[in-house]
């Protein structure tokens, strides 16, 4: 009897005990030393500690564990399998770049994980989601895929480039990279024919090329209107070399460096006159109230870069409550066609001044997006059509101004500055 | 060839380990001993070539991305067969490695070494150029047909390539052609002035590295079930094999296979404690002290410690 009791006691103590433990596991791969890795990794952070604070999911805490993939493909594969085997965490999120994503895609579907992609936007993911519905059921991306993000940049090609500003050539000054052919690409075969504007030439330099004033004198030998550049490795060195060599020519294209806070401070001030496109929200964007909350919470939490989160922040902040408000319907991350389910009905819409500013949702399959006229599902909502009454658009174009303001330029509806020239340009 | 009782008594206990280790260690574990297995096939393959030789290679990633490359092309976008697939990516990668054979007919030391990165970061760019419909471009190719599913066969299959791979590399280096491969390596002139062709020793050690490099790249790329340009022919990729062999022991086999395990091992392990960039650090410093302490590396330190051991029980 005594024993039984013993035995009765000790199983009561560790049924509390597990309860007490019972935690969802939330793990972040991604880099860990990046602006873009730390966005995703800080909006998980708060999102999580917010639902904490009002009493968690389904009745447990959430706990985050990280795993580091250095922007490196085979650490990718690593660190997915160390957060399913080691961690065995319930989902993940993800801040990861877009060939390491596709690194360890194979591995979510092996492991059939619920994972929330919020930087890569590859197109390709979204079309393994369209021809196996099945195995990629747990994957969910909530940043626009790269097609539409393309679409709407076309649109600023012939709104702004041509209608606005007059311009009918353009010289591409583009990094030796394949992203660098893939925007030329897009430039030459969609942007320069849809807007009208007559591609002069194509001058390619390398990444590592730290004196830009021959390139620059060999594009206005071109006779060009302006320069389209495309720069996604050392950004900051063309930029700020155009500036201060004051280079006679409007210059707009694709700078990443540019979609950050810390951009004026890379370039030591000298980054005025400069556009890109970004991703929504980007920096100079005006925000809608719960989105400026999230901000501000963020710059009181965290006093180093990225001093604002880029795109991703926003993406892993709302994503993350939404796939544990899934989970909450679902009865957890375990029976993945029922969050799956559960993941493609959440709908979040922020306002501002009682219009629709952002809105966090998802394509459900079959659905046709009228302007591409093809699908997108489990990709994030976007609109390709002004007014943007069904959600925000793809994209926008900003400029950072010569007084170290950046705001957007296009589209019109979400623009809050015009674009300009740079004033050694303009006089 | 100077073969043992003992020797075989100790690749059959390496093998019975191997064996037995899903029954010892968790799933996590096994995932990392994969990968450990396939670093230990490379590094191998670049201690057949360069650790012999003494024709430092850092361009091997080049023939390991042609070996996977060639087999999740064939897969992927031909629909053939991976056990037709695999063979092809290792023909193809022998074919490569008389192309990286050519330079070393004429130059060596630092200079065969760039030749080599030449060749590495050409196969870089030319993958993402050159046919991305095929290659996948920068971005690479996810969905890559997968030999196995789930980490304990994934490991029962590295371990299986990683031993027959090892067993064999041994043996053939305890042939009269591995000591001309190594009297190669201290001194060229002199195994020429013996009557032996220098150009045919060096072919074959090309072709048998490369054949293992294929092997390994094409059941690598099978193993992951993606590949992109910037996971293989990069140059940390390269430093990790080279890095692996040195704190092994090179010109060994064991020894490479020894310093793969430790590497993986120690930078996963580390993970937990960790998490960021800090790791590398650590493993730096580790790298450090043991170039410093044993530059011959772990296995060197390993036989001093047996015969040391041999010594006392035999007095």
């Amino acid at each position: 009897m005594k024993y039984a009791k013993g035995l009765g006691l000790s199983l009561a103590v560790s049924l509390l005990a597990s309860t007490a433990l019972a935690e969802i596991k939330v793990g972040f791969i991604g880099s860990l030393s990046s602006d873009t890795g730390l966005s995703t990794l800080r909006g998980a952070e708060m999102a999580i500690q917010e639902l904490n604070a009002a009493g968690g999911v389904l009745g447990q805490q959430i706990a985050l564990v990280t795993a580091d993939t250095g922007e490196d493909v085979t650490e990718g594969v690593k660190a997915y399998e160390y957060l399913a085997e080691t961690e065995e965490v319930d989902f993940i999120i993800s801040g990861s770049i877009d060939d390491v994503s596709l690194g360890w895609l194979p591995r979510m579907q092996e492991y059939q994980i619920p994972t929330l992609d919020t930087w890569t936007s590859y197109i390709g993911i979204i079309d393994m989601v369209i021809e196996d519905p099945e195995t990629m059921a747990p994957y969910f991306m909530n940043i626009a895929s790269d097609e539409a993000l393309a679409t709407l940049y076309i649109s600023f090609g012939a709104d702004v480039l041509k209608a606005k500003m007059g311009w009918e050539s353009v010289v591409i000054l583009a990094e030796d990279t394949a992203f660098g052919g893939a925007i030329t690409g897009l430039v030459t075969d969609a942007l320069g024919p849809v807007a009208g504007i007559e591609v002069k030439d194509i001058i390619t330099y390398d990444i590592n090329t730290v004196d830009f004033g021959p390139i620059f004198s060999k594009a206005k030998a071109t006779g060009a209107d302006f320069i389209y550049q495309v720069s996604s490795v050392n950004p900051q060195v063309i930029s700020s070399q155009y500036v201060k060599l004051q280079v006679p020519m409007p210059m707009t294209g694709v700078n990443v460096a540019a979609l950050g806070m810390e951009y004026w401070e890379d370039t030591g001030g000298a980054g005025g006159g400069i556009s890109t496109l970004s991703p929504v929200p980007s920096v100079g964007f005006d925000l809608d109230p719960v989105s400026a909350q999230f901000v501000a919470d963020y710059q009181a939490k965290y006093s180093t870069r990225p001093s604002m989160p880029h795109f991703n922040g926003f993406n892993a902040y709302h994503g993350l409550k939404q796939a544990m408000a899934a989970a909450s319907e679902a009865g957890g991350f375990q029976d993945v066609k029922a969050w799956n389910a559960a993941m493609l009905k959440q709908d979040l819409k922020l306002e501002k001044d009682g219009k629709l500013w952002l809105r966090y949702g998802f394509w459900q399959h079959g659905e046709v997006e009228p302007v591409t006229g093809r699908t997108y599902p489990q990709n994030g909502l976007f609109d390709l059509s002004p007014p943007y009454e069904d959600a925000q658009p793809s994209m926008v174009v900003i400029q950072w101004k010569e007084d170290g303001t950046v705001g957007v330029v296009y589209p019109f509806e979400y623009a809050n500055t015009e674009l300009e020239l740079p004033s050694w340009i303009k006089n | 060839m100077g073969l043992r009782w003992f020797h075989f008594a100790a690749w059959g206990l390496f093998a019975l380990g191997l064996a037995l280790l899903p029954e010892l260690v968790s799933k996590g574990t096994l995932r990392t001993l994969i990968f450990a297995n396939y670093l230990a096939i490379f590094a191998i393959s670049w201690d057949l070539l360069s650790g012999r030789t003494g024709y430092i290679s850092f361009g091997h990633p080049f023939l390991i991305g042609i070996g996977a490359y060639t087999s999740a092309i064939l897969t992927k976008r031909f629909g053939v067969e991976v056990e037709i697939a695999i063979p092809i990516a290792v023909i193809v990668t022998m074919i490569a490695g008389l192309i990286v054979l050519l330079p070393a007919l004429r130059i060596r030391g630092s200079y065969f070494a760039l030749v080599t990165l030449a060749f590495m970061e050409l196969m870089y760019q030319l993958v993402q150029v050159i046919r991305p419909d095929l290659t996948g471009g920068t971005r690479g190719m996810s969905g890559i047909q997968t030999l196995t599913r789930g980490a304990v066969n994934g490991f029962y299959l590295s371990s299986v390539l990683m031993f027959v791979i090892a067993v064999a590399a041994w043996l053939l280096l305890r042939t009269r052609i591995g000591t001309a491969l190594t009297a190669l390596g201290l001194n060229e002139s002199a195994v020429e002035g013996s009557g032996l062709s220098t150009t045919k020793l060096k072919m074959f050690a090309f072709m048998a590295s490369a054949f293992v490099a294929g092997l390994g790249g094409a059941f690598y790329v099978h193993y992951l079930g993606s590949i992109a340009p910037r996971a293989l022919f990069d140059i940390n990729f390269v430093f990790t094999i080279i890095v692996a062999v040195l704190i092994g022991g090179a010109s060994t086999i064991v020894g490479p296979i020894i310093g793969a395990f430790f590497l993986t091992f120690l930078l996963e392990y580390l993970r937990p404690f960790l998490p960021g960039a800090e790791r590398y650090f650590i493993y730096g410093g580790i790298a450090l002290l043991l170039y410093m302490y044993q530059p011959k590396g772990i296995y060197a330190m390993v036989m001093k410690a047996w015969h040391s051991l041999h010594e006392r029980a035999t007095k």
